[in-house]
């Protein structure tokens, strides 16, 4: 009797994916899921931002400047008269764009090159192995600094030569050459990590096994091999992208990445960092503790992600 | 019998920092249809690495087929290219290995992997592919297939681990199936298990086999024929029956010496082979010293 009951109970037993393993432990970690939730409401406000902010982020009112908070302007106004919540709300679509475009582009390159090198090995591996040395050999954000300072005249003379004249206008090219110098430094980190896995991997039985049954080079690389890399490549991305975020915010508050009236929270900071002292109104903790929450929560969500992913046993 | 494989003079080495690795030298054998030809020798003897170099699995550096040929169907395996070879692999030579806790790859569902050569080789959609896996997985006795299909590795004990490998060396019916120890890594009931399973398979599907194994016990309820390898050669060559009757060559003597034996006198000390491979070959494993004869 108690066989048959726990064999009936065998057969009805939900069946459990890999993803749904993964989700069933992330949804048990609190700070990994209040992250989610603020990584979420970040991209939404970003999606909707034209909706839920009150004015455009770039709305001059120079009768009201350097006002406090009131129910017109809920984080009061700046300099120029500008609502701060609406430029908080746009520079959640910039934060948004760059950190998406940076990581597809970083990933692209990545997944491309540590594939290969990882994979192919020999002379691909040693080529693209010495470029990434030679890019980690600069300091990440100097180098990073050389490209956003010197890439825009570049960039510009041939976005005109292919015809492309409309992104070649400042708003444009700013989130292009942030997006492009971080992106360039961000790969060969994630190719390593790429390589680093597919090099332990591939040397496993199952892929000897897959070799076995015939099946070509290019399956195994993306059937057999890369969705075993992945649990680290996801948690590599999640913490990648606060840091992107963190990035484009230090280029435009050094003043090379996006340049006002480009909203973007980094820029802010620059802008309210000089008369901080003076005011009643503490414009310059705005931006600086949107900054703060949001890196905090792809750390949170990222940290939350490596322990669903590389499940321990006590 | 006509012989479905014929190797001729294969030898494979490795070249690495410290030199050469002579790991097979010279190795002639025949497989005929429907015969199972064990392969037995201990550690390092050069057993796997010459099914490997059969099935162009070695890695390509440090290592290299140096010379020898393998004729299967009217072609020699070592001389043609990547694609051909391919679609030997699984089609009609395939290949079940040692562990089967990791030879089947931890993302994919068993029927996915089961399917990937069905797929591969027979142009089976994957609606096809998956009737079929069930049909195989089925065959190798695996209960309510159905339902598992769609099961990851990691919710198969080891034993029907093996049987889903069976299945996936099974699906395009091959005329070889080479088995690179697949019973060392199970324990001794399902062991037994897996042989029966393998022997109900070859009498109805009539494939050949090559089973490699350190087990004597396993061979002799297994296997027609068997060669004894030792450091890269084959020392001996006989029916299962002759190898164990009358063993010729002083290394099988040895061998078959160290098997443990139900009627064991209490307290005697079970036979063994000192040193390790290739020792023999420099005379300093002594009790064989003299009638040893290797051909190098």
């Amino acid at each position: 009797m108690d066989l048959r009951l726990k064999a009936a109970g065998e057969a009805t037993r939900p069946r459990r994916t890999l993803w749904g393993d993964v989700w069933a432990r992330l949804r048990r970690n609190r700070p990994a899921v209040v992250g989610l939730v603020i990584i979420i409401l970040m991209y939404f406000t970003a999606i909707f931002a034209p909706l839920i902010a009150p004015y455009e982020y770039d709305k001059i009112d120079l009768e009201n400047v350097r006002a406090g908070p009131s129910l017109d302007h809920p984080l009061g106004t700046d300099e120029l008269g500008r609502d701060v919540f609406s430029r908080i709300v746009w520079a959640a679509r910039s934060a948004a764009f760059v950190s998406i475009a940076v990581t597809v582009f970083g990933l692209t390159l990545g997944i491309l090159f540590g594939v290969s090198s990882g994979y192919l090995g020999g002379w691909v591996d040693t080529l693209i192995m010495r470029i990434s040395d030679v890019l980690f050999a600069f300091p990440g954000l100097l180098f990073v600094f050389f490209i956003a300072a010197t890439i825009a005249p570049t960039l510009t003379a041939w976005l005109r030569s292919i015809g492309l004249d409309d992104l070649a206008r400042s708003d444009y090219l700013d989130y292009l050459v942030v997006i492009i110098a971080l992106g360039l430094v961000g790969w060969p980190g994630m190719a390593r990590l790429i390589r680093g896995q597919l090099l332990s991997l591939k040397k496993r039985e199952f892929i000897l096994a897959a070799q076995a049954i015939g099946v070509p080079t290019w399956r195994i690389m993306w059937r057999h091999l890369l969705p075993n890399a992945m649990p680290p490549l996801i948690v590599a991305v999640s913490g990648g992208m606060g840091a992107i975020i963190l990035s484009e915010a230090t280029l435009s508050f050094l003043g090379i990445g996006l340049q006002p009236p480009n909203p973007s929270w980094g820029a802010m900071l620059y802008q309210y960092y000089g008369y901080w002292r003076t005011e009643l109104w503490p414009l310059l903790f705005i931006p600086a503790a949107v900054l703060v929450i949001i890196i905090l929560a792809f750390s949170f969500l990222g940290d939350g992600l490596n322990e669903a992913l590389n499940p321990q046993l006590d | 019998m006509a012989s479905v494989l014929e190797v001729k003079g294969l030898k494979t080495q490795f070249f690495t920092q410290d030199g050469v690795v002579k790991a097979v030298n010279g190795i002639s054998y025949e497989l005929n249809e429907g015969e199972t030809l064990g392969i037995v020798g201990e550690s390092g003897c050069g057993k796997s690495v010459s099914v490997m170099s059969l099935m162009k699995l070695i890695p390509i550096p440090p290592g290299r087929i140096v010379g020898g040929e393998a004729i299967f169907e009217s072609r020699d395996l070592m001389k043609i290219d990547d694609d051909e070879m391919r679609s030997v692999r699984g089609n009609k030579i395939a290949m079940i290995f040692q562990d089967p806790m990791t030879s089947l790859n931890p993302v994919l569902t068993i029927g996915k992997q089961v399917s990937e050569a069905l797929e591969l080789h027979l142009g089976m959609s994957k609606s096809e592919g998956r009737q079929r896996t069930v049909e195989l997985l089925e065959m190798v006795g695996i209960p309510s297939a159905a339902d598992r299909v769609d099961d990851y590795p990691h919710q198969f004990s080891g034993g029907m681990r093996q049987r889903v490998m069976i299945a996936m060396g099974l699906s395009c019916n091959p005329q070889i199936l080479i088995a690179d120890e697949p019973t060392t890594a199970l324990d001794v009931t399902i062991q037994a298990q897996i042989v029966d399973l393998v022997k109900k398979l070859r009498d109805e599907i009539g494939m050949a086999i090559i089973w490699i194994t350190h087990d004597l016990g396993v061979v002799a309820g297994l296997a027609d024929r068997v060669v004894v390898m030792y450091a890269g050669f084959i020392v001996e060559e006989a029916s299962v029956k002759d190898l164990y009757g009358d063993p010729r060559h002083p290394y099988t003597i040895g061998l078959l010496a160290s098997l443990p034996r139900l009627d064991e006198e209490r307290g005697r000390r079970l036979a063994s082979i000192e040193g390790l491979p290739p020792d023999l070959i420099f005379a300093r494993r002594l009790p064989f010293l003299c009638s040893l004869q290797l051909s190098s």
